[in-house]
């Protein structure tokens, strides 16, 4: 029987002969982040409902499940057998193309996402700036998606929605580089491995809340939810989606705040250091301690105003970014 | 119109009929300039059912379970006003057991309408979570009207010359109970909603309106009393028990949006002042006057009757031909004044403005409508 | 107080259109203070002069008498309780003047009037149906108007 139980280390060292090393962590790391997008998304969207609940003297999903923990399986279930409608004044490689869009560059930044000291598809030395570029990318779906939708409502959200997150990368970028010139470094392990004594929210407390407030409006999420502001817009950018491109839409959404609070608990709040148990555990507590504190902020407040918002970004947020880079660099540079 | 908008810089967008916030169903063709209101126009009618044209086709009591249908969420008051109105038209004694019950169910009636107001405003500027917690104060108001009219939102329980039936201990129980704990909820609504600063950004200063412009658009209510004008039916025209209890009119003078939300918040706390009188003094006795016909005919003539609802000045104008049956009964309704302001409000503000001004304008579409 | 202006309104009302037409009303039955008849002619000047006392315009509304209709506009005041009602007999077909002008409340008034009533308001500025639907060809408040089947008309026994 031994050589039964050899079977799976035989296939990886063939596998491993044939492709490389590289390429077989990539297709494992593809195949993990696919299966756990997935996961991430139905558990947050389950904690967000039961969170909700209990915010709102109510107890939130319960049926189906333990706990109504495969609640979202069956509306995932339901939103698969919907009928794809686009509607005919639609300008449709557009439309049909925004989902995937928006989708693809979120599955692009786990590749960098550090989970433990070895539990890492891949370090590379531009990790962080991997992330934002491809987290800007997002916004451009949007506006596809708004546009094409030949809809007022889209349009207006896609507009706003192009407009926060341009307003809100940049103080987002800046607080992050507060983190980098301390760390020295681009790549998530040395920023992790630098907060062996520290973590940097206590040495960058402004630069850390900038981050979550910049990260929350490049979520939409409330209180900054302004591009599918439902009580004005009905549905913002998404109004005309419906079945899995609307799907799309969301499990791109709560998987942005997966990515968004993963990068926050690598850049400040130590990644996965932590005693007793292994990194990743560590990690993962964290991010979603974090997300739900996003969670709590969006049931609590409510929505800004256009106008506020980009006010609140460009006067306060930009230049206080700038100030705290600023005093880090001049800090640095004298205890250096 | 349309057509030629495409060749300026504006657009047209048709905010409802069905759109999550117009409250029912309004629609408000506005002309935009990006996200600027350059023109407002407001579109009525979706729920006319004509209940001025049915008044002429039935009997004075059975046209009893019409207004409460008006206004949905002053279904008692409406009801309390015709009774008023026939009352007053032909005379008729309210036994003292019954106008306090009356009052009693008329200021809960107000509650629950505010509360609701409360969350769905709160739900209008984004924030999901206050609605709920003001549906589980109405609830509690639901309960309790539940007990003494039987039904939940289109009360019948005013008839003329006193109430249906008498209320039994669970109804005076259940308002015992719910007094203390809306006078806690209050607190809470005040720490989490009134003073959130995102709350107070998004309503002071929106959509002000000065007291010689809420009097040239007849505004009543809530609506003219966050505009510094403290008229109020219930003080200015006494129905009633109301001139032997002693309350106050809330009034503020700002006329913004954050205003008519306190003047709304601070009448809940009001309301229950009144109960409370109420029912300290609810004396015993018969709760119907005697010798009312079966068929009541009015002297022929033309009569008013006004009437303050959860949204203003309600008024019943009547002319009776001596007959069982209204010759022509027309309902003055507050949200039809607080509504026609609006083409006037709104240009120049955002689209999001004119949800929360809209919003605080606490207009229900149906007693628009008719 | 209230029988103050009341009276002086009265007295002002009195001189400059007609005291013949002003009479008292029983404000406990009927619910107003003062009951003006007068001319279709006169409304505007009502109107304004109702506006420089410090009125508020309740409502305007209408009664098919049967050859006419009889127009009522309710004024209110905020000061003290103080109500006028000022009628005026208007043939069937024949326009009267808007007070859009002067109480910008009016303009929704009128137009209902006109929806449920078909009375014209010469003057108004958007003068089309409020409730029913444009294309409606009745004004369903007139007493020769019968709701058919057609629009849910019901028999009700009465």
């Amino acid at each position: 029987m031994a050589w039964l139980s050899n079977i799976p280390a035989t296939v990886w060292e063939g596998l491993r002969a044939f492709l490389g090393p590289l390429a077989l962590t990539m297709i494992v790391g593809l195949l993990l982040t696919l299966g756990w997008v997935q996961v991430n998304a139905l558990f947050l969207v389950w904690l967000e409902r039961k969170v909700a609940g209990h915010i709102q003297l109510r107890i939130g999903p319960k049926e189906v499940g333990p706990f109504g923990l495969l609640q979202t399986l069956v509306d995932g279930v339901k939103l698969l057998g919907k009928e794809l409608i686009t509607p005919a004044p639609v300008s449709w490689p557009l439309f049909v193309l925004s989902p995937i869009l928006v989708f693809a560059p979120v599955l692009v930044s786990f590749v960098v996402i550090p989970f433990g000291p070895g539990t890492q598809i891949r370090d590379l030395n531009v990790g962080l700036m991997l992330i934002f570029a491809f987290g800007g990318l997002g916004v451009l779906a949007i506006l596809m998606g708004g546009w094409a939708s030949n809809n007022k409502y889209a349009l207006l959200g896609a507009i706003r929605s192009v407009a926060q997150n341009v307003a809100y990368e940049i103080p987002l970028l800046l607080s992050a580089m507060s983190v980098v010139i301390m760390a020295g470094s681009l790549s998530f392990q040395a920023i992790v491995q630098a907060q062996e004594g520290l973590w940097y929210v206590f040495c960058q407390p402004v630069a850390a809340l900038l981050y979550l407030v910049g990260a929350t409006a490049e979520t939409n999420r409330a209180p900054f939810d302004i591009p599918e502001a439902e009580s004005e817009l009905v549905a913002g950018f998404h109004t005309e989606y419906s079945g899995m491109r609307f799907a799309l839409f969301f499990l791109a959404e709560y998987t942005n705040m997966f990515i968004v609070a993963s990068v926050a608990t690598a850049l400040f709040f130590g990644g996965w250091r932590g005693p007793f148990w292994p990194g990743p555990w560590w990690f993962l507590l964290k991010v979603y301690l974090l997300i739900f504190v996003v969670i709590w902020v969006r049931w609590t407040f409510p929505r800004l105003r256009f106008d506020q918002l980009m006010n609140f970004a460009w006067k306060y947020m930009i230049p206080i970014a700038v100030l705290n880079l600023m005093v880090t660099a001049v800090v640095l540079k004298i205890v250096r | 119109m349309h057509r030629q908008a495409l060749t300026e810089d504006t657009f047209y967008l048709n905010l409802g009929p069905q759109h999550p916030s117009t409250h029912g169903v309004l629609r408000l063709l506005l002309r935009l300039d990006g996200e600027r209101i350059v023109e407002c126009q407001p579109i009525l009618g979706y729920s006319h059912r004509g209940h001025e044209h049915m008044a002429q086709n039935r009997t004075y009591l059975q046209f009893m379970p019409n207004p409460c249908r008006m206004d949905y969420l002053s279904g008692l008051m409406y009801n309390h006003a015709y009774c008023l109105a026939l009352e007053r038209a032909c005379g008729l004694e309210v036994p003292a057991r019954a106008e306090h019950l009356r009052v009693i169910c008329a200021e809960l009636n107000r509650i629950s309408s505010h509360l609701l107001w409360f969350g769905a405003y709160l739900m209008d500027l984004g924030a999901f979570t206050p609605f709920l917690y003001a549906f589980d104060d109405r609830e509690d108001i639901l309960a309790i009207l539940g007990l003494a009219t039987g039904s939940r939102l289109t009360y019948s329980y005013c008839r003329f010359g006193g109430v249906r039936d008498d209320v039994g201990q669970d109804f005076l129980e259940g308002i015992r109970a719910f007094i203390p704990k809306m006078r806690a909820r209050l607190k809470d609504y005040d720490t989490l909603v009134t003073r959130n600063v995102i709350f107070v950004n998004r309503t002071q200063g929106v959509g002000v309106i000065s007291p010689e412009l809420a009097r040239a658009h007849a505004l009543t209510g809530p609506c003219l009393r966050a505009s510094g004008v403290g008229y109020d039916i219930r003080k200015a025209e006494p129905y009633g028990l109301y001139p032997e209890l002693d309350f106050d009119i809330p009034v503020r003078a700002g006329g913004d949006c954050l205003d008519r939300y306190l003047v709304r918040v601070l009448e809940i706390e009001q309301s229950l002042r009144i109960i409370e009188q109420a029912m300290a003094r609810l004396p015993g006795g018969p709760v119907k006057a005697t010798g009312v016909p079966q068929f009541i005919t009015p002297p022929p003539g033309l009569y008013h009757t006004s009437y303050e609802t959860a949204r203003g000045h309600l008024g019943i104008f009547l002319a009776a031909d001596g007959t069982r049956v209204p010759y022509r009964l027309k309902f003055r309704v507050p949200s039809f004044g607080n509504l026609g302001i609006l083409p006037k409000l709104l240009p120049g503000t955002l689209v999001a403005d004119t949800i929360a001004i809209l919003g605080s304008m606490d207009v229900v579409m149906p007693e628009i409508d008719r | 107080m209230s029988a103050d202006f009341c009276q002086r309104l009265g007295r002002r009302l009195g001189q400059r259109l007609g005291a013949a037409a002003l009479g008292q009303a029983d404000y406990r039955r009927q619910g107003y203070h003062l009951r003006l008849e007068l001319a279709p002619d006169h409304l505007r000047e009502l109107a304004a002069m109702m506006a420089e006392e410090g009125c508020y315009l309740e409502y305007i509304t209408a009664v098919d008498r049967g050859g006419h209709l009889e127009l009522a506009y309710v004024f209110g005041r905020h000061q003290e309780a103080c109500r006028l009602l000022a009628l005026a007999a208007v043939p069937k077909g024949q326009g009267v003047l808007s007070i859009a002008g002067v109480f910008p409340a009016a303009d929704w008034q009128e137009r209902e009037v006109f929806d449920m009533l078909g009375q014209r308001f010469i003057g108004h500025p958007n003068l089309k149906r409020i409730l029913l639907p444009e294309d409606a060809d009745f004004h369903p408040l007139l007493r020769d108007f019968q709701a058919g089947p057609e629009l849910g008309g019901d028999e009700m026994e009465i």
